[in-house]
């Protein structure tokens, strides 16, 4: 129990919980449905994905605003590129250009000496129009073989009677609580965003360490943009638009802080989950959905002023 | 390319003769017109206004004719868009006036500027006299694509094909676009005459986001019966929602039924498939040619018209897609439209 307390995610399981005992009081019935908890899940995979990735970045201290571009990249390349290289090979090629951004812009950061903000919200415009000029604003579908093919269901349908993308959030998810917390690589992603002067008189290469997580972050993105195409291949070229906003929103409410070295993997999963269920509550209880956008708000601020007081309780400085 | 549709080859017939009458004048005043567009490149719909303009340019070499849009459905960087190419000087500007509030200041200074302003797309929906004062508007009538479509629809449901509606959902993917609200008005006052309850939901323009958002109102509305899409590049994820909610989407006498617009290739697919029931046509391609005409007579003859130019709605059914598919093939080519047929 006291592990728990000091997690780095109590705040977000906190956040959980309390959402949960609202929506249970306020809509029992519609809340506790299996149409309402598998499209809630769903999405909150999705975002999962991004979010944890930008959890990753905010951990070093620094912040990737390209996300949304780069999930619509790897989903535009992966359906315009299927018809010449089949399913496996559009997907790599894919990643490796999610990747790739990820990498350009860590680059960019870490060897320019230049803030991550100004160059990933380059990068944010840079890749969506790349999205307009490759497709002239129409992005095809997947053909009726691609559809089918066993990567495509992979990654698309029901893996072990959950949706697969359910069931690809805990696998990547497991792999990097267990690289966050048990590997000598995230003790360095902590220390770089903690203390950068510290860790690198430790021996810590943060400049690699940063990188490392500017690409992960990309690839992260990427991979959701292929499991949303996968499980849903009709689109747009807005595919991914806005989506940076409540990946930071879902990472910050999940605990990680600002000023880098704190945060976790399951606290951006239910910061997730958190942003997802009051998109749905918001619906269901009949508000207009542009509001969601305003609580939005209200539960980041909420969150990070209750993040900052729980981490000074917990001895931590912030 | 094939125009089958009346009024286009009727307006081109028109540019032609108007076009030989401005060829054969010598010493011709050369005219650059700026189209400042909400309809990016994010937008297939964007290339019926873009190849009418490259028509016109042919029709009348003296004029060049310039298209610049936004692409992110924002009305405060379409009006910084407008105020930079008013700042460029041009002879003429057709716009659409996404919202009259925002676009009376730069637009009234670029008519007191002597520069001729033709409203396109969607028009400046407040009473005479208190509208910004361009000298026409060329363009469907927002508020009619909704109701005729509502129409449309009370018409097939009285004749036992679709279910009758309980419960419309309009779908629009951004708030501020007063032209989509009418959409969703005209909607809603056809079909509030048929007794059926009437809900505008802001889905955004992101897929997934969008899916997540209307399948949270599906679930939590399950009388809703009737979708109506105001963009038909949205539709095939509303009938996903639907369809993976096994709500029976497709065009029968049950389950839900969905509506939308456009004479894209998605929107007619999606009529020939038997998915949707109905989209429109708002005379697209008259959008882009139609203002640019006018800007030209205006600057050139001193013409003005006296009333607004409709160019639509006209309602696309399974009775007449395929005639609609084989006019859109002929002016975005085969390949193009089969990309762009999202389904």
């Amino acid at each position: 129990m006291k592990q728990i307390v000091r997690s780095q995610g109590f705040g977000a399981i906190i956040g959980v919980v309390v959402v949960l005992v609202v929506f249970s009081l306020i809509d029992f019935s519609g809340w506790w449905t299996a149409q309402t908890i598998t499209n809630v899940t769903q999405f909150t995979a999705i975002l999962s994905f991004v979010a944890m990735g930008q959890a990753l970045v905010i951990m070093t201290k620094e912040i990737d605003l390209s996300v949304g571009s780069v999930y619509g990249l790897a989903g535009v390349a992966f359906i315009t590129l299927e018809p010449s290289f089949g399913v496996p090979g559009s997907l790599v090629i894919a990643l490796v250009m999610a990747a790739f951004v990820g990498l350009l812009q860590a680059l960019t950061v870490v060897k320019g000496h230049l803030p991550s903000m100004i160059v990933t919200l380059g990068g944010l415009f840079a890749v969506r129009g790349i999205i307009y000029v490759w497709t002239g604003g129409s992005v095809h579908n997947f053909s009726a073989d691609a559809r089918i093919h066993p990567v495509t269901r992979l990654f698309g349908g029901e893996l072990f009677g959950v949706e697969a993308a359910i069931f690809w959030l805990v696998v990547v998810a497991a792999v990097l609580g267990i690289v966050l917390r048990a590997t000598p690589f995230g003790n360095r992603l902590l220390a770089t965003g903690g203390n950068r002067e510290s860790a690198e008189s430790r021996g810590v290469r943060t400049d690699r360490v940063k990188i490392w997580a500017f690409v992960l972050c990309s690839l992260l993105a990427g991979f959701a943009g292929i499991l949303t195409l996968c499980n849903q291949p009709q689109t747009h070229v807005t595919l991914g638009e806005n989506m940076e906003l409540e990946a930071i929103s879902a990472a910050v409410i999940g605990g990680c802080l600002l000023t880098g070295g704190r945060g976790s993997i399951i606290g951006a999963v239910l910061g997730a989950l958190i942003v997802v269920s009051f998109r749905y509550e918001l619906i269901a209880l009949g508000a207009p959905s542009s509001w969601y956008i305003t609580f939005v708000g209200v539960v980041l601020i909420v969150a990070v002023i209750f993040n900052q007081k729980l981490a000074r309780f917990l001895g931590h400085s912030v | 390319m094939k125009f089958r549709n009346s009024v286009l080859l009727s307006a081109l017939m028109a540019a032609t003769a108007l076009g030989g009458i401005a060829n054969a004048q010598d010493g011709e005043k050369q005219y650059r017109f700026v189209m400042v567009s909400h309809i990016g490149s994010n937008d297939p719909n964007m290339g019926w206004l873009t190849k009418s303009m490259e028509e016109f340019e042919r029709k009348y070499p003296n004029v060049k004719t310039e298209y610049i849009s936004t692409n992110n459905y924002s009305v405060q960087e379409h009006v910084r868009l407008l105020e930079q190419a008013i700042s460029t000087q041009p002879d003429g500007i057709a716009v659409p006036i996404v919202s009259s509030d925002a676009f009376e200041g730069p637009l009234r200074k670029a008519i007191e500027a002597g520069i001729p302003v033709v409203a396109f797309n969607i028009p400046d929906g407040r009473p005479e006299g208190e509208r910004i004062p361009y000298l026409t508007y060329v363009g469907g009538d927002e508020y009619l694509t909704g109701k005729k479509l509502g129409e449309y629809a009370l018409e097939k449901a009285e004749a036992g094909e679709i279910p009758k509606p309980t419960h419309v959902v309009c779908a629009s993917h951004d708030s501020a676009h007063q032209g989509l609200k009418a959409r969703c008005a005209g909607m809603k006052d056809a079909m509030e005459k048929a007794g059926a309850k009437v809900d505008e939901l802001f889905i955004g323009a992101e897929p997934a986001t969008a899916r997540n958002t209307l399948q949270s109102f599906l679930q939590a509305n399950p009388d809703t019966n009737y979708i109506f899409t105001v963009a038909g590049w949205s539709s095939p994820w509303a009938w996903g929602v639907a369809n993976e909610m096994k709500l029976d989407p497709d065009v029968d006498d049950k389950g839900v039924t969905v509506l939308t617009v456009d004479e894209g290739p998605v929107s007619i697919e999606g009529v020939r498939a038997g998915h949707v029931l109905a989209t429109n046509s708002q005379g697209f391609w008259l959008q882009g040619y139609a203002p640019m005409e006018w800007l030209y007579w205006n600057k050139e003859f001193g013409y003005a018209p006296q009333s607004y130019i409709l160019t639509g709605p006209v309602i696309i059914n399974k009775d007449n897609a395929d005639k609609w598919a084989e006019l859109v093939r002929g002016v975005f080519g085969d390949k193009a439209y089969d990309e762009q047929n999202t389904w």
